[in-house]
C-alpha cells in the first residue's frame, strides 16, 4: 500500500479528533452557557480526553503492527510544513476570539462573554487549528509539495 | 497536481541497476519506500543529502540522475 505510517497516523488522528470533537463542542458550549455547573464541563472534559487517548493509542499499536512505523525527512517536512499553516488558523482564531472579545465590550449594556465560553471557544480554535495542521499534512502526502 | 521542477531519472536507473526495486533503494538511501515512489513521480524534491545518496546507490554523479527545469517566462 502505498501509504507511509505518518500518512495513516494523520488519517486516524484526524478522524479521531474530529468524531471527538463533533461530541464535545455542543455538549460544551451548552454547558458554558448555562454557566451553573462547570464541573460537568470538567467532566466532559475529561472523558473526551481518555477517550482521544485510549483510540489514538489503539489505531497507532494497529498500524505499526501492520507494517513499517518508519519516518523519514519528507514526514518531517510535511509535518512541518502542516504545523505552520495550523498555526496560522490558530493565531487567526485566536484573534478573532480576542477581537469579539473587546468589540462586545465597547456598547454600553452589552452582554459579555463568560469566562467558561471563553475557555471553550479557546479550545475549539486549538481543536480547529489541529484538525486543519493533519488535513494539510494529508494534503500534502496526497497532492505533492 | 503540484510537480516540483527537478527532473529524475530513477526509474530508468533502477531497471538499469538489475530492476532494484523501490524497497532496496529506499532501504540503501534510509527513506521509506513511498518518498522514493514521490520523488520518481516528481511530487516531492528530495533533500540535498538524499539525492547525492540516491546518486551514489547509482555509482553515478547527481547531475546524471537530476536535472533542474528552469521556470518558463
Amino acid at each position: 500500500m502505498n501509504v507511509t505510517f505518518s500518512e495513516k497516523s494523520a488519517w486516524g488522528s484526524l478522524a479521531a479528533l474530529a468524531l471527538v470533537a463533533y461530541w464535545y463542542f455542543p455538549k460544551a458550549f451548552a454547558v458554558a452557557s448555562s454557566g451553573d455547573e462547570p464541573v460537568k464541563l470538567i467532566v466532559i472534559s475529561v472523558i473526551c480526553i481518555v477517550v482521544l487517548i485510549l483510540i489514538e493509542v489503539v489505531y497507532h499499536v494497529v498500524i505499526a503492527s501492520t507494517g513499517r512505523s518508519s519516518s523519514d525527512e519528507r514526514d518531517a517536512l510535511f509535518d512541518l510544513k502542516a504545523s505552520r499553516n495550523g498555526g496560522f488558523v490558530l493565531g487567526f482564531g485566536l484573534f478573532s476570539l480576542v477581537g469579539h472579545i473587546i468589540l462586545s465590550s465597547i456598547p454600553e449594556g452589552m452582554s459579555q462573554p463568560g469566562a467558561l465560553s471563553i475557555a471553550v471557544w479557546i479550545l475549539l480554535t486549538i481543536t480547529v487549528s489541529e484538525i486543519a495542521k493533519l488535513g494539510f499534512q494529508i494534503y500534502y502526502y496526497r497532492v505533492g509539495s | 497536481m503540484v510537480g516540483t521542477r527537478v527532473r529524475n531519472n530513477i526509474r530508468a536507473l533502477r531497471f538499469d541497476h538489475g530492476e532494484m526495486t523501490q524497497q532496496e533503494l529506499a532501504d540503501r538511501v534510509g527513506v521509506t519506500r513511498q518518498t522514493i515512489a514521490a520523488i520518481e513521480k516528481q511530487k516531492y524534491s528530495p533533500s540535498l543529502e538524499a539525492a547525492f545518496k540516491i546518486a551514489a546507490v547509482f555509482g553515478e554523479p547527481l547531475d546524471a540522475v537530476f536535472s533542474y527545469e528552469p521556470a518558463s517566462r
